[in-house]
């Protein structure tokens, strides 16, 4: 939204600030603004010229030496390059020292030799127009030494450009009007109303008796809240004032022609969109508003083709659809240079409706964009009054045909809302002192009615303010802090009562897992994408998907399904990764989604390796984590009876040998394997890549007890022993070790696996180191003998031969 | 008396070849010894006058203990030479420390958006607030109808959601929905913090991600007021910037605050006078906030007549990319370990 000060000090006088402390308050009070601009700046010296004569340039092909008339008997030369140098032109100049808009001084600069004296200039380099090449000729008024900003009719103004998103719930600022008034509580100054009672009694003195050439008839299930209407006969088409053209320019607007500018204008003005119908070419005598019933193809007067569904309203003749209600109008209807008779339109349209459509459409306009902030129909009378004002204006012979048509839709107008709220309220919840003046004075300024009885305001808010904008006490706190400035409140801590707070269960749980797997296990912590795609899922042979977790408006897709694991992303990282290095450790707190209700918590930690597999440094690791976490679990080999939270036991990426289920609380919530290198291959990824996945969604919120006890330290001496036994290649050191778990003998504290021996291809010896310990006693030659022998004869009934 | 005065010179002058200590010990005991000439001397006194025992004796005795301490301490000079010797012998390169070694990537640490997402949520703890979370997957009443945002609300507009194809399921375009639940689960007075990834339907580039992280918070209790929530900003803002901020609210429209605010910080790289980074205002937008809309209590189970609040949102990635001075907002998720590496704690 383009917001010319110009045009708003026509309601409202604006204090003597610079544009940028006016930008600033506004920003502070109302909306932001992105941007300053300040037209006719530089202008100031350019005046008009006219050229006389004109010879090429004896050095250059395209250039020419122009001597032209600055007034008051002066001439001057020029180089000028412009293709529509013509004698007898007028043309604007600009001397040397001037500063144009663009920012470029004039210099005295030579051009191929020739010293040229200033500058003759196209409307680009002037910042008035949008890429016409060559001079900017002007008419015969423009007489020579006439200032350019004269002849233009082009104070300096400045212009405010407020992000429209800004204004989004304010339907009241997308007018000059309802803005000024915003200007006028700022600084405090009184707003102009010229649209009074007298006012309008005295356009209403032209109404006549004159029957009316069109009827209207609006349909009830259709979008219109409220639709007044007005025949004119003999206005005359033409090129608008430069006064009007400026005004429309300057707030974003390109002129039409007078009469579609006067529409323009008065839509600016007053926030009201409004139409302007040939009435010569509408069909029959009566206009019809109703849903279009069947698709159909509209063009719009942008002369593009638009889709209309069956539940789009409409406004037609006997014949054919005109309008597209309250976005754009068509071709047929429109007005031309040849336009007579008019029919004037002032409507308001369901808001969501206009909204939905243009949104379907892709079609924002000027109207739809007001239209879907919820217009208050109550304005739309005013509109039509001021409209008529200014076609009057321009066509003083113009005829008004009887008097305007009116439709409300008495259910949808607003009304207006009175609000109670205690100024203690007020102070309370902006917390900072204000006065009952003040508070008073600000609502009268936003012409809000104020009744005060002891402090507690009875605040009576006018229609254009709710249709939706104002409904609630909390609005009217927002009147009060913005006006007084949020700036000036002061940051105070609140009084609150002290209680111990503390992360989460669920926190603390995850900054145990990452501190571990940081400090520990040495590995990075990485982020991948919950949106994954297709072919991701594909190449990772994952087939464990529901097709209800796929968006509908996806944007590409590599992303358009929520990840039904973690194990594809993180095999992809690790295929991009291996490309650069030959060895690295990573992992990921993330969420697979399965379902819509049941997102799950995952960790994967992944070891990954260019020349062998990790999977035994990756065990240790989850062993450790898994104590760090005090969590008590099992390692299992697969198994075809349980079904794993985190992979389908037959999933083709699981390796055959290095692969354990992790069983938390009777559940398989996690399992470690090394990714099959079938799976490695779709990746085009070459080496050894360890994944551990365990889900914690069950586990992460519990409380883990730390078990630790104390024991005293031993006061007699242990005693170990060590012994080797041979066993097969192919049997796991672990195993072996396990046997010895059942042998109960309760001084039995520790054993482990002291060295590995490989005797020949097909066997190896295996030692293992225990210990013995007491607390009462320190253990006796006969007790360690017959302990030892029971370990030994326990090996050997597995098979596990002690070694001669 | 002669012999000892000039025993010490001797035995100075043999001590200067020995170099082993097989070769001291041999000195040792031909001078200390029992046949050493120093027992021949005391023996000698066998036959000498008191005076001549006494101080001969005491002369001996003297030269004996200065012999001792001169053997003493080129014994331990000669075993250190030993030892060290024995230990060159078995040197270790200690050059090779694992930053020279090629081990491939051995840098490990946090991912950015979790060392400052701990960070901030210290902050709030330390203040005392709660850390929630919730679902990534919602439902369009937590998503928006509890945040005042009715179907037919242009904000919804504002916000490019992701949907499902039962078209009730959304991923969430905001961590507001957090207060929703967070509301529900509480009787006021209460704070908390919800950080978390939120999901828009937009196109990617250096500065826009379809998934990114906030970070919401929400203060309810009695009297709340709007001084209250500027308290609670610039304190946070001063604790994760490390330096004063200066803050400003202006009016910002969002749907379930009411007063809005856009709140400002003041330039820190140009201090408020005008920079490229604040296109010259003096001002950076830093997050939005407001008074907690009474349709948002009221959603939440609490009666707006007794209890108001605030809320706020912050986007963490900006801000990890304002710590960091990182340049595409895709590395975030990227997972390429090349930018990842560059956080690592050691």
């Amino acid at each position: 939204m383009l917001i010319s000060l110009n045009w708003i000090k026509d309601f409202v006088e604006i204090p003597e600030l610079s544009p940028k402390e006016i930008g600033s308050s506004f920003t502070l009070t109302t909306a932001e603004v992105e941007e300053i601009k300040i037209t006719g700046a530089g202008l100031e010296n350019v005046t008009c010229v006219e050229i006389k004569s004109f010879k090429p340039h004896p050095e250059a092909d395209k250039l020419n030496l122009v001597t032209f008339d600055i007034g008051g008997g002066e001439t001057r030369e020029v180089v000028c390059g412009a293709p529509n140098v013509k004698v007898g032109i007028r043309v604007p100049y600009a001397p040397i020292g001037t500063t144009l808009p663009n920012g470029m001084t004039l210099e005295p600069k030579k051009i191929r030799g020739i010293l040229s004296d200033g500058m003759l200039c196209s409307e680009v380099e002037l910042g008035l127009g949008d890429g016409k090449a060559g001079l900017m000729e002007l008419n015969e008024t423009a007489k020579p030494g006439v200032k350019l900003l004269d002849y233009l009719n082009l104070g300096s103004d400045t212009i405010l450009d407020v992000d429209n998103k800004s204004l989004t719930h304010r339907p009241d600022l997308w007018g000059y009007y309802g803005l000024a008034r915003e200007f006028a509580a700022a600084h405090g100054k009184p707003l102009k109303n010229p649209f009074t009672e007298d006012w309008k009694k005295k356009i209403e003195a032209q109404f006549n008796s004159k029957a009316s050439p069109l009827k209207v008839n609006v349909d009830s299930d259709s979008s219109c809240h409220a639709y007044l209407g007005l025949s004119i006969n003999n206005i005359k088409v033409g090129t608008s004032p430069e006064f009007i053209q400026n005004r429309l320019l300057a707030a974003g607007l390109r002129p039409i022609n007078s009469i579609v500018d006067i529409s323009n204008y008065v839509m600016v003005e007053l926030g009201i969109p409004n139409h302007i119908f040939d009435r010569d070419k509408i069909s029959g005598d009566t206009l019809f508003i109703k849903k279009a019933g069947t698709d159909q193809v509209f063009k719009t007067l942008d002369e593009t083709d638009r889709k209309l569904i069956a539940s789009d309203t409409v406004i037609t003749d006997i014949n054919q659809t005109l309008v597209l209600a309250g976005i754009m109008g068509g071709l047929s209807a429109g007005v031309s240079e040849t336009t007579k008779n008019i029919f004037l339109e002032v409507a308001n349209w369901e808001a969501p409706e206009v909204r939905k459509t243009s949104v379907r459409l892709g079609l924002r306009s000027d109207s739809s964009q007001r239209y879907e902030k919820t217009l208050d129909s109550n304005l739309c009378y005013r509109t039509l009054l001021r409209l008529i004002e200014k076609i009057k204006e321009a066509n003083p012979e113009a005829e008004i045909i009887g008097t305007p048509s009116v439709f409300y839709n008495e259910e949808k107008k607003s009304k207006e809302l009175t609000l109670t709220i205690s100024h203690a309220q007020i102070v309370s919840s902006l917390g900072m002192e204000v006065s009952v003046d003040r508070v008073t004075d600000i609502f009268t300024r936003l012409d809000f009615k104020v009744k005060n009885n002891s402090n507690v305001y009875d605040v009576t808010i006018p229609t254009y303010r709710t249709t939706k904008d104002i409904y609630c006490k909390a609005d009217l706190i927002e009147e009060i802090g913005r006006m007084i400035g949020y700036d000036n409140i002061i940051p105070v801590s609140p009084l609150m009562g002290v209680r111990p707070i503390r992360l989460s269960q669920t926190k603390i749980f995850h900054r145990k897992i990452q501190d571990f797997l940081v400090q520990e296990a040495k590995s990075l912590e990485v982020m991948t994408y919950p949106l994954v795609g297709e072919e991701l899922l594909t190449k990772s042979s994952w087939s464990d998907f529901s097709e209800k977790m796929i968006l509908v408006n996806a944007l590409s897709t590599d992303a358009d399904r929520m990840r039904p694991s973690l194990i594809p992303s993180v095999i992809n990282l690790a295929a991009n990764n291996s490309k650069n290095y030959s060895h690295f450790s990573f992992f990921e707190l993330g969420r697979s989604y399965p379902t819509y209700e049941n997102e799950r918590s995952q960790l994967i930690f992944g070891l990954y390796s260019k020349e062998e597999t990790r999977f035994t440094e990756l065990l240790s690791h989850i062993e450790k984590l898994l104590g760090h976490l005090n969590i008590s679990y099992n390692f299992t080999g697969k198994s075809s009876k349980f079904k794993s939270m985190v992979v389908d036991q037959e999933w083709k990426g699981l390796h055959p040998h290095e692969y354990i289920n992790i069983q938390v609380m009777g559940k398989f919530a996690g399992m470690c394997t090394t990714i099959n290198p079938i799976i490695l291959k779709n990746f085009k990824m070459k080496g050894y890549l360890s994944l551990a996945v365990i889900d914690i969604t069950d586990i992460e919120s519990k409380e883990m007890k730390d078990k630790t006890k104390y024991h005293p330290i031993a006061k007699y001496p242990s005693s170990s022993f060590d012994f080797t036994v041979v066993a097969s290649q192919d049997v796991p050191a672990g195993d072996i070790l396990s046997v010895l778990n059942s042998v109960k003998i309760k001084e039995l504290k520790q054993k482990t696996v002291k060295d590995i021996f490989v005797m020949n291809e097909k066997e190896k010896a295996v030692t293992l180191r225990v210990i013995f310990e007491s607390e009462i006693e320190t253990l006796s030659a006969e007790f360690l003998k017959n302990a030892e022998g029971q370990l030994i004869q326990a090996l050997d009934s597995k098979g596990f031969k002690l070694r001669s | 008396m002669q012999v000892l005065d000039q025993l010490l010179d001797q035995f100075n002058s043999e001590l200067k070849d020995i170099h082993r200590v097989p070769d001291l010990l041999n000195l040792k005991s031909k001078y200390l010894g029992k046949q050493g000439p120093i027992s021949e001397v005391m023996k000698g006194l066998k036959d000498a006058t008191v005076e001549q025992k006494k101080e001969i004796g005491s002369k001996a005795n003297i030269l004996k203990n200065q012999i001792e301490t001169i053997l003493n301490t080129k014994m331990e000079e000669l075993e250190l030479k030993d030892i060290n010797e024995a230990l060159s012998k078995d040197k270790i390169d200690f050059s090779l420390t694992d930053s020279i070694r090629d081990l491939g990537l051995q840098a490990a640490g946090f991912h950015p958006v979790s060392i400052i997402q701990r960070e901030i949520e210290d902050i709030f703890v330390s203040m005392g607030f709660e850390v929630l979370d919730g679902p990534h997957i919602e439902d369009e009443f937590h998503n928006f109808e509890a945040l005042n945002i009715p179907d037919t609300h242009p904000a919804r507009d504002m916000q490019d959601t992701f949907w499902f194809a039962d078209k009730k399921h959304l991923l969430r375009t905001h961590t507001s929905t957090i207060q929703v639940r967070g509301m529900k689960e509480r009787k006021p007075p209460f704070r908390f913090v919800g950080p978390g990834k939120v999901f828009r339907c937009e196109r990617t580039d250096a500065s826009h991600e379809m998934v990114f992280h906030q970070l919401e918070g929400m203060m309810v209790g009695e009297n709340v007021s709007v001084g209250n929530l500027i308290y609670f900003m610039k304190t946070l803002l001063t604790e994760i910037f490390k330096k004063e901020v200066e803050v400003r609210l202006r009016p910002g429209f969002f749907p379930f605050v009411e007063p809005g605010f856009e709140l400002d910080i003041k330039c820190l790289i140009c201090g408020g006078k005008g920079c490229s980074v604040c296109k010259h205002v003096g001002w950076v937008e830093l997050l939005p906030c407001g008074m907690v809309h009474p349709n948002v209590l009221k959603a939440g189970g609490i009666d707006p007549e007794k209890y108001n609040g605030f809320a706020f949102g912050l986007g963490l990635d900006r801000l990890v990319m304002m710590r960091y001075g990182i340049d595409d907002i895709r590395h975030i998720h990227g997972a390429d370990l090349r930018f990842n590496s560059q956080f690592k704690s050691f």
